[in-house]
């Protein structure tokens, strides 16, 4: 009987992890926590947060302070609650937002992360909305746009001739964040960007919508696994490709954190808020990599650049597959992230040579 | 008519004069060079980044894409002096990173000029600026109570005309 179970439930279960997070909530309903009561009198903001810390800690919610106040601040209209001031904090909440508050905190408890509660997150300059199951920028992926753009502005510096055009093309843009970040930042460039996931092209529209950048960027429903064919059908030549690829381990899938992934009811281990599709690398975490770099020459201008964020077990392997396997590209280095872990490689497409010579030269 | 003299930029004057006799070289490492970009904080210590130790609350694991934490509070070090700063202003870590380090460079600047720093100036500034914006309110309010008092002795004692005038 328990087998039979097991089966239907994994049946249900493909059924509510495609049929987005409102039936996913529902078939939850059982293991749901309850809504906890609404104060009798009115609090303050700092009560809030000081009662739904306490909450969070006794659920086991991860981050019980930073969700607490993330959730309030935002309903306060503020990104962060030290940059409210001392009397709105202390000054008493009305019904309305009471419930507000008590509304999304309950929605926590789920261990929904906060960036999909509160329906938005910050990724350097930018604000930008934010859905399940769309991927969550990380903040290491900040240093991959900065890596890019201190390379461009070297680049500028050096005298060397500027592009009439500087195209970048990124491969998987979840929310859009990369692909924005860098078109606010240099208002010269064009993108184009790509995601097998229909959402996240939907939000990446959304989002570039927003920001008034939508005229720089297009965002195309490819699948760079499958549709290499249509993708190099549809772009010319650019001086940068970068990607946050998903570089995960398939085997590190099933020990992920509790807002990422989730014993679903039926007890089988499902991501449960971010698409797994965004994080799954494969067996050893390299497929989606591989393909990228297999293409980049054909991506790249010549000297063009590809910045990766990887696993930091990659570099070496990405190296040395890169040397053995990919004609025309050379692994230029590896970067560590903030945290001190290698986490960027850069490579480089070399020089597109003419004539004869061409298969005599040495590598550099 | 009062002669109101630009008692600020005086005291600056003086100030900046009294310094430059005053003012030791810089230790060593520390680099005072016009930063371009900002208006006012021009003479702000610059900042050598093996000079710093960053810290950040992100855990054990590998990070990345295997992690979702929401919490971004920088600690930056500057190992020559010990001056630690925190950040956790904005939701961006790289903001955040940016912005640990301004306010490191005003620290520093404090830290070694004392009363000659930028921040302590324009702080003075700012507080003779008030004093002088109360001197001139209170000076108008005493300019409209003698006024007030002369059309008053001026109208006759019980005369009615005179009581509406006020």
């Amino acid at each position: 009987m328990w087998r039979r179970s097991l089966s239907t439930s994994y049946y249900r279960c493909f059924g509510c992890r495609s049929s987005g997070p409102k039936v996913l909530w529902k078939s939850q309903a059982v293991r749901t926590c309850s809504a906890p009561a609404l104060p009798a009198g009115r609090i303050t903001p700092l009560q809030a947060v000081k009662l739904w810390k306490r909450r969070f800690e006794e659920r086991g919610v991860t981050e019980p302070e930073q969700s607490s106040q993330y959730i309030i601040a935002h309903l306060l209209g503020a990104k962060t609650i030290e940059s409210l001031e001392q009397e709105r904090l202390t000054e008493f909440l009305s019904r309305e937002q009471t419930e507000q508050i008590w509304k999304l905190c309950t929605t926590r408890l789920s261990r929904m992360p906060v960036q999909y509660v509160i329906e938005e997150w910050d990724f350097r300059d930018l604000t930008l909305k934010m859905r399940p199951p769309v991927f969550i920028p990380r903040p290491e992926t900040e240093e991959l746009v900065e890596l890019v753009l201190n390379d461009l502005q070297m680049k500028t510096e050096m005298g060397v001739p500027a592009e009439t055009e500087p195209t970048c093309l990124e491969v998987g843009c979840g929310s859009g964040a990369i692909s924005l970040s860098l078109l606010k930042s240099l208002p010269q460039l064009k993108g184009v960007t790509l995601d097998q996931s229909q959402d996240a092209v939907d939000l990446t529209r959304e989002n570039a919508l927003r920001l008034g950048l939508e005229d720089r960027l297009e965002i195309h429903h490819i699948d760079v696994m499958k549709d290499a064919e249509t993708l190099l059908s549809l772009i010319r030549p650019v001086t940068t490709l970068v990607s946050n690829p998903p570089y995960l381990f398939s085997e590190d899938m099933a020990s992920l954190e509790p807002e990422i992934l989730s014993v679903c009811f039926c007890c089988v281990l499902l991501p449960r808020f971010e698409d797994p599709a965004a994080l799954d690398g494969g067996e050893d975490g390299l497929k989606v990599i591989k393909q990228i770099l297999t293409l980049a020459p054909q991506i790249l201008s010549s000297y063009g650049r590809a910045y990766l964020e990887v696993d930091p077990r990659h570099p070496p392997l990405i190296r040395q597959w890169v040397e053995g396997n990919v004609d025309g590209l050379q692994f230029k280095e590896a970067r560590h992230d903030i945290t001190g872990r290698p986490r960027f490689c850069i490579l480089q497409k070399e020089e597109v040579k003419q004539g004869p010579q061409a298969g005599s030269g040495l590598r550099n | 008519m009062s002669v109101f003299v630009p008692i600020t930029s005086f005291v600056r004057m003086r100030l900046t004069w009294i310094g430059s006799l005053l003012l030791r070289p810089p230790p060593t490492g520390l680099r005072c060079v016009l930063a371009a970009g900002k208006k006012d904080l021009i003479d702000l210590p610059v900042l050598v980044e093996d000079e710093l130790e960053e810290q950040f609350v992100r855990g054990s694991g590998p990070g990345g894409q295997a992690t979702n934490k929401t919490s971004n509070c920088v600690v930056l070090k500057h190992i020559p002096t010990g001056i630690v700063v925190k950040c956790h202003q904005t939701r961006s870590v790289d903001i955040n990173r940016k912005r640990a380090r301004e306010i490191m460079r005003e620290k520093l600047d404090v830290a070694y000029k004392g009363e000659l720093s930028e921040v302590v100036m324009k702080k003075k500034e700012s507080v003779l600026r008030k004093q002088e914006k109360r001197r001139k309110a209170n000076e108008n309010l005493e300019r409209k109570r003698l006024l007030k008092e002369a059309l008053a002795a001026d109208s006759k004692p019980g005369n009615d005309t005179g009581r509406k005038m006020c």
